[in-house]
């Protein structure tokens, strides 16, 4: 992949191609693999012979022209034949004319809403989409969750298995499902967000980075269903939060809290068009829960300085959210908003009840919050312990270095070294 | 989200599976033995198969084990095991799974008679995510 330019073309492809195969020929494991090889080939020779006119139509043709041989070569045409004549036409995306693979439609969400199928389990859902939507490779997505490659082969193989032995797979969801489907496409584009969000690593010049391929998803999903305001809010939510990446290492590689960040490092542009899709969403339909996180990302993105956050609107906004998706995490998150707002003493109202819930027994996030609120209460060695207890549990690097010197600000004079 | 699975045994001889050599993984009768092997047997293929088990490694006797330390200005060996304990590492799995609970899950069913298991969690080089 020596052009980083013409891998972005050849992936943009990827949905579309393999929707065409499988309305075509059915077999969804099969066609998947023939995109893969296709996009091999097109890693091969576009930098060399240059890129086609029609990107997508060339990815057709050779990835048509490996299946059939397979086909061909497996004996499975019987099969694949006896699999189509079952098909229900009515609703069926691969009802199509004979001509269909060069009929230009737009299969993406059909192909996203298959790789994020409900048999399949979360992890199988996200490399999947990984690989057949946004077209990476299977090293490339390894490398992104620092497995070795045949752990993810094996997850991305057992998921083609195990779509194989579902009936029709790429049929349209009915009405009634296409909510439920449409959010576990939603969180499924979630989870590579953050876990890209998360990583210091990738993003290099052979693995694009899971938050920007995240970000262009969350795109497409969004131009297929521009009138879902939770879809909105999703895409509002990654470029509200992205939009703050530079800032959240610094340059030792320890993390920065939002607080703390370098406000001119944030991206202007993803804040502005973040804000206007969350501006357009919300006023119309349910509100759900991305929208409401993408507000609250909103708020933070708009202050200028930490100190001008509007914290009264924050805390308002996770009363919403709490009411339509409540949990732990959504009440401690609250309580950070109503320490600002209204107090320490406020906030540990609601953090004290959480300390014995059993749900959050293992996230470090309760005593980080807990530390914080008692620190802002005056009480400096309650918050000295508990900043000691949340860096015991916490499992990120950069995030637990950030509490022991938490911690060690607030050390008791007399255990510091002379 | 990746967990260790670490088995503490104390087989004897030392031989592995761990729970065939431990004095209570020897009272079992060869029915129970076999069920235990095939339910173990299952859940590695299943593990194996969904991409969730990244790595796993049975270790040899404690006694092969070459133990460094720093001493001076300068390292030193001798010659394991590396503490006098009863039970010793036995073995490693690494995995990557969707939840604590569902590594919770996993690491109960490694749990044989005379092995102790230890399920922690690895740490991560990103930072949180907001």
């Amino acid at each position: 992949m020596s052009d980083p330019g013409l891998d972005v073309v050849w992936r943009a492809c990827a949905p579309q191609v393999l929707g065409a195969l499988v309305r075509r020929y059915g077999r969804f494991d099969l066609a998947e693999d023939a995109l893969q090889e296709a996009l091999v080939a097109a890693a091969r020779q576009w930098p060399t012979e240059g890129t086609p006119d029609d990107p997508k139509a060339w990815l057709i043709r050779v990835a048509s022209r490996r299946l059939v041989d397979r086909l061909r070569a497996d004996g499975a045409r019987a099969r694949r034949e006896e699999r189509v004549a079952r098909r229900a036409p009515a609703n069926d995306l691969s009802a199509v004319g004979p001509s269909d693979a060069t009929v230009d439609r737009d299969d993406t969400l059909g192909v996203m809403l298959l790789c994020c199928h409900p048999s399949l389990s979360r992890p199988s859902q996200v490399a999947l989409t990984l690989r057949a939507v946004a077209g990476l490779t299977t090293a490339q997505i390894a490398r992104s969750f620092l497995v070795p490659e045949s752990t993810m082969a094996q997850r991305i193989v057992r998921a083609k298995v195990r779509l194989e032995e579902v009936a029709d797979p790429f049929a349209v969801p009915p009405v009634t499902e296409m909510p439920a489907r449409v959010a576990a496409v939603a969180h499924v584009l979630y989870l590579v967000f953050t876990e890209g969000h998360a990583a210091t690593t990738g993003g290099t010049l052979t693995t694009p980075s899971l938050g920007t391929e995240a970000i262009r998803l969350a795109r497409e999903l969004h131009r297929s269903l521009p009138d879902d305001g939770e879809v909105s809010g999703l895409l509002a939510l990654m470029l509200l939060t992205d939009a703050r990446r530079c800032a959240r290492i610094d340059a030792d590689g320890s993390f920065v809290p939002l607080a703390e960040q370098d406000r001119t490092l944030w991206n202007g542009d993803q804040i502005a068009e973040g804000i206007e899709l969350v501006d357009a969403a919300l006023p119309v339909g349910p509100v759900g829960p991305y929208q409401l996180q993408a507000a609250i990302a909103a708020v933070h993105d708009e202050a200028l300085t930490a100190e001008a956050t509007d914290w009264t609107q924050i805390e308002q906004l996770y009363e919403m959210l709490e009411r339509i998706a409540p949990g732990p995490i959504v009440t401690l998150n609250r309580a950070v908003a109503v320490a600002e707002a209204r107090g320490p003493l406020a906030a540990l109202d609601l953090i004290e009840p959480l300390l014995d819930d059993r749900r959050l027994r293992h996230t470090h996030r309760l005593h980080a919050v807990h530390a914080h609120v008692l620190e802002l209460a005056g009480r400096t060695d309650d918050a000295h312990s508990a900043y000691l207890l949340a860096a015991r549990q916490a499992t990120s690097i950069p995030e637990q270095r950030h509490l022991l010197a938490a911690a060690k600000r607030l050390e008791p004079e007399s255990s510091s070294p002379p | 989200m990746k967990y260790v699975i670490l088995i503490h045994a104390n087989p004897n001889p030392w031989g592995h599976p761990t729970g065939h050599f431990t004095d209570e993984g020897r009272q079992l009768d060869a029915f129970q033995r076999l069920a235990m092997d095939r339910k173990f047997d299952e859940l590695m293929e299943g593990m194996a198969a969904s991409g969730e088990l990244v790595v796993c490694e049975a270790l040899a006797d404690p006694g092969s084990s070459t133990i460094y330390r720093w001493k001076g200005d300068t390292h030193v060996a001798t010659e394991g095991p590396y503490a006098e304990t009863k039970e010793h590492l036995a073995g490693f799995f690494l995995v990557d799974v969707e939840s604590r609970e569902r590594a919770e899950e996993i690491a109960a069913a490694f749990a044989h008679p005379g092995d102790v298991i230890e399920l922690r969690p690895a740490m991560w080089a990103g930072g949180p995510d907001a």
